[in-house]
């Protein structure tokens, strides 16, 4: 019997993102598939991630990028180049009021630094203290106008505030935060719909874990809210997905032990790309349209295996 | 389970202002409609041209034009007892986004518009009678087999006939509303898909009493698998119905928000 490749047909279809501005803009979503069960070749995006504290990260980033660490902009530029990751996220942890409560004023230069040190899109993460996120977040939309970067996570707490101002008032994108809870995530979605975010300015960042640590919960919750989307075509979630797995990958004990701590497990930093790996093909596979990493060489990992994928 | 699918039943020829527009070409009290019911969650507009004895090819074709163009393509049923009426509105109608569906054949003098839609490759409402209302669910399941049988025999895929097991209404006919429960779920359980005009349930009872009738009947049918209906959608109570229903049989995911119409 001759093979017949039966594809499943749905009604619904993941909204296109565009973030990024001119030259740099890349597009996110699309796809009326699971992703990589179509022919269209929808592409997850891969970014890399750096910080303004990069206190707490594994020594063999200060390997890779030595002073560089000290200089988010030189950072984010080395960062892009040697990962070839399609964006970038900076995360400014130093805002943290519960930590070094860094001004508004210095987390927006540094910001608007590394925005003008690399010529792809980027992703703005707060602090995740929501009350200050508000903040510092609005005053990212407002000084990077024009720039369409995404604004990394409302939370129920502050999704007016960031809604407003990014989605609304300085047309950036807004990253709606639910950590792994789908109904949350629907919740938030319609609650920005309903201020007056258009639905092809938010991103879904449903949160993920690392794998083996309970994330067949995010496994379900990603099949759940794409087949809502996809299949019951459900309009409040067919918004794309964007998954930050690098601290959850790099907080694990695989990664956070060192080689004495644990000589049988072998080099330290190849576990952590190791974890971040098998995390990042996990979301991307479970319809992660961007993915967010550390380690160039997981990004470059991740590049490869999407274009295999799609081939 | 896919999600109940509304079919708007408010741009009606029974309406005097619709006959109106429908007499004068006018768009704009059907453009208003159509807004309105797609706004409160419509999935399909029906499309009721009455009788159209004269011009109701044309007319039809203008009908699913103007819905189309001004709606993204909006999927329509078309509805009249003009079949060349029917045949030409599928002729300029646009599949984008669903089927068109013929409203209606039954398995008397109707049957020709199972044919009709297999020809066409259209959905066609397919009322389980004969002559006037089925005594009973040996007649509704007898009819509901001669049109299935009629339709794949042409072609048509089982899941394009929307079977309709008449509603009867609770004033008179009281005792036999069960039955009509069990034939849902009687089809259902084949595999087959189910519609029906449900306002003929509360058919003469006062006005604030309808809706309650109305909506505890979808709830049941619901249960029972009924999978669309041909209602006003802007209902608020019956919307609310249809989504708490939806939900609880997990054909769509709830959220705090999803009551906020």
């Amino acid at each position: 019997m001759p093979y017949k490749k039966t594809e499943l047909k749905f009604n619904g279809k993941i909204n296109t993102c565009e973030i990024g501005a001119g030259d740099a803009a890349i597009s996110i979503g699309g796809e009326n598939t699971l992703l990589f069960l179509g022919d269209e070749g929808f592409k997850p995006a891969v970014g890399i991630a750096i910080t303004d504290s990069p206190e707490d990260w594994s020594d063999c980033f200060t390997d890779i990028f030595g002073d560089d660490l000290k200089n988010p902009a030189a950072w984010a530029k080395a960062a892009v180049e040697k990962s070839g990751a399609d964006f970038l996220l900076v995360k400014l942890a130093s805002a943290d009021p519960n930590g070094a409560n860094n001004s508004v004023e210095n987390c927006v230069a540094t910001v608007v630094a590394v925005e003008g040190a690399i010529n792809v899109p980027l992703v703005v993460e707060g602090c995740k203290n929501a009350e200050k996120d508000a903040k510092l977040l609005e005053e990212v939309a407002k000084a990077l106008e024009g720039k369409n970067v995404v604004l990394f996570s409302a939370v129920e707490d502050n999704y007016k505030t960031i809604g407003a101002a990014g989605g609304m008032a300085y047309g950036q994108k807004v990253s709606a935060e639910s950590s792994v809870d789908i109904n949350l995530a629907k919740q938030l979605n319609i609650l920005l719909t309903q201020l007056g975010v258009k639905s092809k300015d938010i991103i879904m960042d449903v949160g993920s874990a690392a794998v083996g640590y309970g994330f067949e919960y995010v496994a379900s919750t990603m099949d759940r809210i794409r087949l809502a989307g996809l299949g019951q075509n459900d309009e409040s979630l067919q918004m794309p997905i964007i998954t930050n797995i690098s601290g959850e990958s790099w907080g694990v004990k695989e990664a956070v032990s060192t080689l004495e701590d644990a000589p049988e497990w072998g080099d330290q930093e190849a576990r952590g790309i190791g974890m971040e790996v098998a995390t990042a093909a996990a979301c991307v596979v479970g319809g992660s349209n961007a993915i967010i990493v550390r380690h160039p060489e997981s990004a470059k990992t991740i590049k490869s295996l999407i274009a295999g994928l799609i081939g | 389970m896919s999600k109940f699918m509304v079919i708007g039943e408010r741009i009606h020829c029974i309406s005097p202002a619709i006959r109106q527009a429908f007499a004068d070409r006018n768009p704009d009290p059907i453009l208003l409609r159509a807004k309105e019911q797609l706004a409160a969650g419509a999935d399909y507009l029906d499309l009721n041209i009455g009788p159209a004895e004269r011009g109701g090819e044309e007319l039809m074709q203008w009908g699913v034009k103007l819905l189309q163009e001004n709606f993204d393509n909006v999927p329509i049923a078309l509805d009249t007892a003009n079949m060349k009426a029917i045949e030409a509105g599928i002729q300029v109608y646009n599949r984008s986004k669903g089927k068109p569906i013929v409203n209606s054949a039954d398995a008397g003098d109707r049957i020709e518009y199972v044919d009709l839609a297999a020809a066409n490759d259209a959905m066609v409402i397919a009322l389980c009678s004969k002559e006037g209302v089925p005594a009973n669910n040996d007649e509704r399941i007898t009819y509901c087999s001669e049109l299935l049988e009629r339709g794949m025999e042409r072609g048509m895929e089982p899941t394009d006939l929307l079977f309709d097991p008449l509603f009867i209404v609770i004033k008179g006919m009281q005792d036999q509303l069960v039955d009509v429960l069990e034939a849902i779920q009687m089809i259902t359980d084949m595999g087959l898909l189910t519609t029906g005009g449900l306002s003929n349930v509360s058919n003469g009872a006062p006005k604030h009493i309808r809706p309650i009738l109305d909506c505890s009947v979808l709830a049941m049918a619901m249960q029972c698998g009924f999978s669309s209906a041909i209602v006003n959608p802007c209902d608020k109570r019956l919307r609310e119905t249809i989504v708490a229903c939806d939900i609880i049989k997990n054909n769509i995911l709830y959220a705090d928000s999803v009551f906020e119409f």
